[in-house]
């Protein structure tokens, strides 16, 4: 019993001093090189990867040093401990694709108060408190267009099916906002079922919806899936159903998923971002703000719409993401 | 989570039945070892030297008149061992959903290729939930059954990638599910090694494995998904039918391991010692039953039925859908338990976790045919949840006061 105890806190000491000597190490005072971090929303999406890639290679033109972390899915309470501890490590500048528009805000407060520079990207807190700048694809616009082209592909008429993650992420609400408005104006002929929220991020779940959606409407001729696993969720269930092809799929992101689905024919439209250019964007305006020089407030990079017609054309390529730097 | 409230007579039947609430089987001491509470098909005022019930190893002084009972009174005990109380009142509610949503959306929801669509989106579900059933009966449980799930996908694809990715050969597509199901079950067997020799409680044991068979999977990959699965795979077993008939591939399949491991779990040694762990491993373990070695065979099931969930998931989306499983395990917990399975083990069967996964899966499909929010979902699953288990106990508190 005696020597557990000295075990246990002979074990405890060498944590305290590996904590002790990495928070040294992150702290360097004497270093004159900025330090930036970049929390994005989750690691294992390629959309992420590609704004990783982005701010990287931004970073070593502008001679920052930048680390890249993430939480393994896109969720609050794991990406809440990566926002605190930069409270703690207190690096010049944090830039995070926050996973809730509300629910990290005192974290962000913290990190803010504790004299590093916020910038957002992609995502963002609502408090305007909160951040320097803003830096996403104007998403209201992608949902807008993504209406656009899915109107015209559907001829103008018939039902349409609305599949989006759960409520609350800044991005897909102002998509889904967007899509729902432009459908209503510009193709009144078309109906839209309600949105469907899928909260937990389960490709059954998307598949359920859709079947359900095809049997309540058999002459259901398109769906707009708000990001790459509501997209194959959905692609699944309209080829359970014999629908593919007759029901057009629309999604946002051109992730190698959803681009292997539109060449193998189950998507017929992507509304593709450009992430590497919101990660440099960002890595340049948190530059900015640590050298007190101006900071634009609100940035809106570009949004194409990819379609089987244009996907292979070179100007288009470049929007497609990638899973890893080294391309 | 053991009950241990029963006491061994070593001179006497080795496993007294303990069972949570007081087992739905009256044992008298100088008689066999009967059901250890499981929730038992052994009814009190039935015969009570019943040595076939749910109990343990036989005991040599068990009499042999109750062997002699005749084929009806057998037929019935076996009816028994497979339909409960419990499965009445859910499958009752399963029917009240269906009925209604036939009613509400004629031709629709009741159709042959609605139920047909319900069935094979769920296909994936049903064999996780034959694992999660075992391993809930030993009064354990699987929280990386999704996990497990992506990585024998994961597995099985790499190996077909490497051999013909999308035109691979059927010869290939079953090594690769070989692979795949060796791959469950060698987690599950881990998982299983951490219950019984770390002493780990399995909750903690398969929190970890959720987390670390998901990280190993997002290793393997890269972090992105593998896409291209095979052809044939997808277009014979995820989309297509068994020859000659409009029974897709995905609900054979899914449908014959519930009926093969519930028959096991009913029927066999194997399941009776699954349900002897989960009620009293202690008495278990003198009985002579080597209770370590069963878990971690009935942990290794568990991994090898999220093995065979990952083929079909394969399949069906074409690509190894890495971040899309990663709340499946509630989704099967929640069947077996709505089923009427105890989380303290020992009482529940296989036909109550089938309909347990059905009762959401209908009120989904259903609840979006008809266009109501599925937020509705949630809150009626609450309610059923809440109302199935209250009413269990409050069956056993009625029976222990009789």
């Amino acid at each position: 019993m005696h020597s557990r105890l000295r075990t246990m806190v002979a074990g405890m000491a060498v944590v305290g001093l590996g904590v002790a000597i990495a928070g040294c190490g992150s702290s360097s005072g004497g270093s004159s090189q900025k330090t930036m971090e970049l929390i994005v929303g989750t690691k294992s999406d390629d959309f992420y990867v590609t704004m990783e890639c982005g701010a990287e290679q931004e970073a070593k033109k502008l001679g920052v040093k930048l680390t890249v972390t993430g939480p393994a899915t896109f969720s609050v309470p794991e990406q809440k401990p990566l926002i605190d501890t930069v409270a703690v490590t207190k690096p010049d500048a944090l830039i995070v694709a926050p996973t809730d528009s509300a629910a990290l805000d005192p974290d962000l407060e913290r990190v803010q108060k504790a004299g590093t520079k916020v910038i957002f990207v992609d995502t963002s807190a609502s408090d305007p408190s909160l951040g320097l700048s803003r830096i996403s694809s104007d998403n209201a616009a992608g949902g807008k267009l993504a209406a656009d082209t899915l109107g015209n592909l559907i001829g103008g008429t018939g039902t349409v099916a609305v599949i989006s993650v759960a409520k609350g992420v800044s991005t897909t609400d102002a998509r889904v906002a967007g899509f729902e408005q432009e459908m209503a104006s510009k193709f009144p002929g078309v109906k839209l079922l309600a949105e469907q929220n899928d909260d937990a991020d389960s490709v059954t779940t998307a598949e359920q919806f859709i079947e359900g959606d095809i049997t309540a409407n058999p002459g259901l001729s398109g769906a707009f899936a708000a990001n790459v696993i509501t997209a194959q969720g959905a692609a699944a269930g309209i080829a359970q159903a014999h629908k593919t092809g007759t029901v057009k799929l629309a999604t946002f992101d051109a992730d190698p998923t959803q681009m292997s689905m539109m060449s193998s024919g189950t998507i017929q439209l992507a509304i593709a971002q450009e992430p590497a250019l919101e990660g440099a964007d960002g890595v340049e305006q948190a530059l900015n703000a640590i050298d007190g020089k101006a900071v634009t407030k609100n940035i809106a990079t570009p949004l194409i719409a990819i379609t089987p017609s244009n996907e292979n054309q070179a100007s288009v390529k470049s929007y497609i993401y990638e899973s890893n730097c080294a391309g | 989570m053991t009950s241990g409230d029963s006491e061994v007579q070593r001179d006497e039947t080795p496993a007294a039945p303990g069972g949570d609430s007081g087992g739905d089987s009256k044992v008298e001491a100088e008689e066999t070892p009967a059901a250890p509470g499981g929730d038992s098909k052994v009814q009190a005022d039935e015969t009570p030297a019943a040595p076939s019930g749910n109990g343990v190893a036989q005991h040599p002084g068990v009499p042999p008149a109750s062997r002699g009972a005749d084929a009806g009174a057998a037929v019935l005990r076996a009816g028994r061992r497979l339909i409960t109380f419990s499965e009445t009142w859910t499958l009752v509610a399963l029917i009240i959903l269906i009925v209604y949503f036939s009613f509400r959306a004629p031709g629709k929801f009741d159709s042959l290729n609605d139920f047909s669509l319900m069935g094979s989106a769920n296909a994936w579900y049903l064999v996780m939930v034959v694992g999660e059933t075992f391993v809930i009966l030993t009064a354990g449980i699987d929280l990386a059954v999704g996990a497990v799930l992506v990585m024998a996908g994961v597995v099985a694809d790499l190996y077909c990638l490497h051999h013909g990715g999308a035109s691979a050969s059927w010869a290939v597509i079953g090594v690769g599910s070989v692979l795949g199901l060796a791959t469950g079950a060698g987690c599950g067997a881990v998982q299983g090694l951490g219950v019984t020799k770390l002493k780990v409680p399995p909750l903690i044991v398969t929190l970890g494995g959720f987390i670390a068979f998901t990280g190993a999977a997002y290793l393997i990959t890269g972090g992105s998904d593998f896409r291209n699965a095979p052809n044939r795979l997808v277009n014979t077993i995820g989309l297509g039918n068994v020859p000659g008939t409009p029974l897709p591939w995905l609900i054979a399949i899914s449908f014959a391991a519930v009926i093969v491991f519930g028959l096991i779990l009913a029927f066999t040694r194997f399941g009776r010692y699954t349900y002897a762990i989960g009620s009293n491993p202690e008495a278990a373990r003198r009985a002579g039953i080597a209770v370590d070695r069963h878990l971690i065979k009935v942990y290794a099931l568990s991994g090898l039925m999220a093995g065979l969930a990952g083929i079909l998931s394969l399949a069906n989306f074409g690509t190894t859908t890495l971040a899309g499983h990663s709340f499946d395990n509630l989704t099967v917990i929640t069947g077996v338990v709505l089923g009427g399975a105890s989380l303290f083990g020992g009482r529940g069967t296989m036909l109550g976790s089938v309909i347990g996964l059905a009762i959401p899966a209908v009120l989904l499909t259903g609840l979006t045919i008809i266009g109501l929010n599925t937020y509705w979902q949630d809150v009626a699953i609450g309610a059923v949840l809440v109302a199935a288990v209250s009413l269990d106990q409050f069956r056993h508190r009625l029976r222990e006061r009789a």
